[in-house]
């Protein structure tokens, strides 16, 4: 069966999007290009032990968010955390730290938030989306591996970037209402940037020394904003296990060299910080994020809803369309985005 | 008790512990917190200083003459422009605004400007800015201005309404060519008497207000070619311009 609203991109923005309209009775397909959901929420397992390689922690300063939080009971919730912080260095969003701002994780990793998300949706991984095109009164999608699908709605909830792309694929006629629209939101996503993030994960051997804090914000590193001590999320641990994230200047300037260059310029700056062994770990792997936030104070006021002729419509969401952004912005975007949908506005 | 008759000053005093349930869906609650003369080039006036509860933002009354039990005096909003009113920016009106409700306020025994520091109403500067980029494009699109935070915005009201309530002014005579601004004061309990049209006198600036129509979206295209966004929140009715169009 047809379904009635197509949500490009699985993660918060994405999830908390088609579970707003599921709820409602919509029928929701939801296309993800990755082998899993949660995008920057994300965790990996290795020698079977989680580790967050995305978002470190959770943080929020609403009632909502907070029950949304907490209604993970699956992920094992460890309120507070990062309890221990260390270093004098600038978070990256100063509000996780305000007064009355709550912080969280997961014993089971970050990515237990957008799987409880996922739950119970109609869910295609795998499912990479290149192109659109405009039928009437739909909108056609060719999706790698899944073959095309329609539906009268979408929502792109992916990076700026990547939305923007796919808005260009777009063709329609020139001069029209429509067209003016989609030209308009193209000019707007160009003027929101997103910064990149160059991260490494290090696995240190038995018996290296467990730091006495949660997250490190380095004070006077050219290159990394945040060490964190993933290992401490976790139940008896195997390993010592760091995060180390790169300032989004720095990653941008090193994201298009090889990841073994940059990663071996990440380790030396670890053993500077924090001693000659943090610079020989048993394991390391480099990550790039190439969106891995929206600039603090960019964020647009609302999603985009945009209607083409025939009536179809297309939304774009995601953390850069809510005030303040992070994880909280994500969730709540999605959320607005669907009650913008259903033709309820705020 | 009877609170009619206090002085500036005296408003300050009885707002030291002012705590209320506040104004509006957002419960805007307002303070008076500091008053001086402010000598200006359209004559002496005192300006009036409010802490809010909500925004950070700190809002001022520019006040003439003792307003408070006042009846029907003269009140203009005003909704901070920095390009406008300090830069002289030719995008907007709001330069010609201001001075026009500064001189006739000047002109009154009673009256009170509200300068509320919502810049581009309340969209701030930062997304004021990227709207005009996007016009320099030729786009003037409803969706990208929504996503900007263009729209009418009900606290701007709501914070206005609690300052008026503060001055403890009797009752008001609005000087705006946007009625709905009237309701929607009226619906927190300011008393308007009536509504002054607020009317710009022409100038080498604005003269093609004169000569041409608002264009699509109702919006104005000056002679460079650069759309007029409505940032006042009130259409600009220029000395001479039929207010229909």
């Amino acid at each position: 069966m047809r379904p009635d609203t197509l949500v490009i991109g699985a993660g918060v923005a994405g999830l908390s999007c088609a579970r707003e309209l599921a709820l409602a009775g919509r029928r929701v397909v939801l296309l993800e290009r990755a082998a899993g959901v949660g995008g920057r929420c994300a965790t990996r397992r290795v020698e079977d032990q989680a580790v967050d390689h995305g978002v470190v922690f959770l943080h929020g300063a609403s009632a909502d968010f907070a029950q949304a939080l907490a209604a993970v009971e699956e992920g094992g919730p460890l309120p507070g955390w990062p309890l221990r912080l260390k270093g004098s260095g600038r978070p990256c969003q100063d509000t996780a730290f305000s007064p009355g701002a709550f912080r969280l994780a997961y014993r089971r990793g970050i990515s237990a938030f957008p799987k409880h998300l996922a739950r119970d949706l109609d869910l295609r991984l795998r499912a990479p989306v290149a192109h659109l095109e405009a039928g009437p009164g739909v909108i056609r999608v060719a999706t790698g591996g899944e073959g095309p699908r329609e539906a009268p709605e979408i929502v792109l909830a992916l990076a700026l970037e990547q939305a923007r792309s796919l808005l260009r694929t777009l063709v329609l006629p020139a001069g029209t209402e429509a067209a003016r629209e989609i030209a308009g939101a193209d000019g707007l996503l160009a003027m929101v940037g997103t910064l990149p993030c160059l991260t490494v994960l290090a696995g240190y051997p038995q018996g290296a020394p467990p730091p006495a804090w949660d997250v490190l914000y380095p004070e006077g590193s050219r290159i990394l904003q945040l060490v964190a001590h993933d290992s401490a999320k976790r139940r008896d641990p195997r390993r010592l296990v760091l995060v180390a994230q790169a300032h989004p200047c720095w990653s941008r300037e090193h994201q298009d060299w090889p990841a073994d260059e940059w990663s071996v310029e990440i380790l030396a700056e670890l053993g500077r910080l924090l001693g000659s062994w943090a610079a020989a770990p048993d394991w390391n792997f480099a990550h790039r994020w190439r969106h891995a936030r929206v600039d603090r104070g960019g964020e647009l006021r609302r999603p985009l809803m945009l209607r083409l002729p025939g009536g179809a419509t297309i939304g774009v969401t995601g953390e850069a369309f809510h005030p303040g952004g992070g994880v909280e912005g994500a969730w709540r975007a999605g959320r607005e985005m669907a009650r913008r949908l259903q033709g309820e506005e705020r | 008790m009877n609170e009619q008759g206090l002085s500036l000053d005296e408003l300050v005093a009885r707002d030291r512990d002012h705590d209320c349930e506040g104004y509006g869906p957002e419960r805007v609650c307002v303070r008076i917190v500091g008053v001086a003369d402010l000598p200006t080039r359209f004559g002496p006036f005192r300006i009036v200083a409010f802490w809010n509860n909500r925004d950070g933002k700190e809002h001022v009354a520019i006040v003439r003459g003792e307003v408070s039990g006042a009846q029907s005096v003269a009140t203009r909003l005003h909704s901070e422009c920095l390009t406008g009113d300090a830069i002289g920016s030719l995008r907007c009106d709001c330069r010609d605004q201001l001075e026009t409700a500064l001189r006739r306020v000047g002109q009154q025994e009673k009256g009170i400007l509200l300068y509320l520091r919502q810049e581009g109403r309340g969209i701030g500067l930062i997304n004021k800015v990227r709207a005009y980029a996007l016009q320099d494009k030729g786009l003037d699109t409803v969706e990208a201005n929504l996503a900007l935070g263009f729209r009418d915005d009900e606290r701007d009201y709501a914070i206005a309404a609690h300052m008026l309530g503060s001055l403890r002014v009797g009752s008001v005579q609005l000087m705006t060519n946007n009625p709905a601004k009237i309701r929607q004061l009226t619906q927190y309990g300011v008393q308007v008497d009536g509504r002054l049209p607020h009317v710009i006198p022409p100038n080498e600036h604005n003269r093609f207000y004169l000569e041409t129509k608002a264009g699509r979206s109702g919006h104005w295209i000056d002679l460079a070619g650069k759309a007029h966004l409505p940032e006042q929140s009130d259409p600009t009715v220029v000395e001479g311009m039929n207010e229909e169009d």
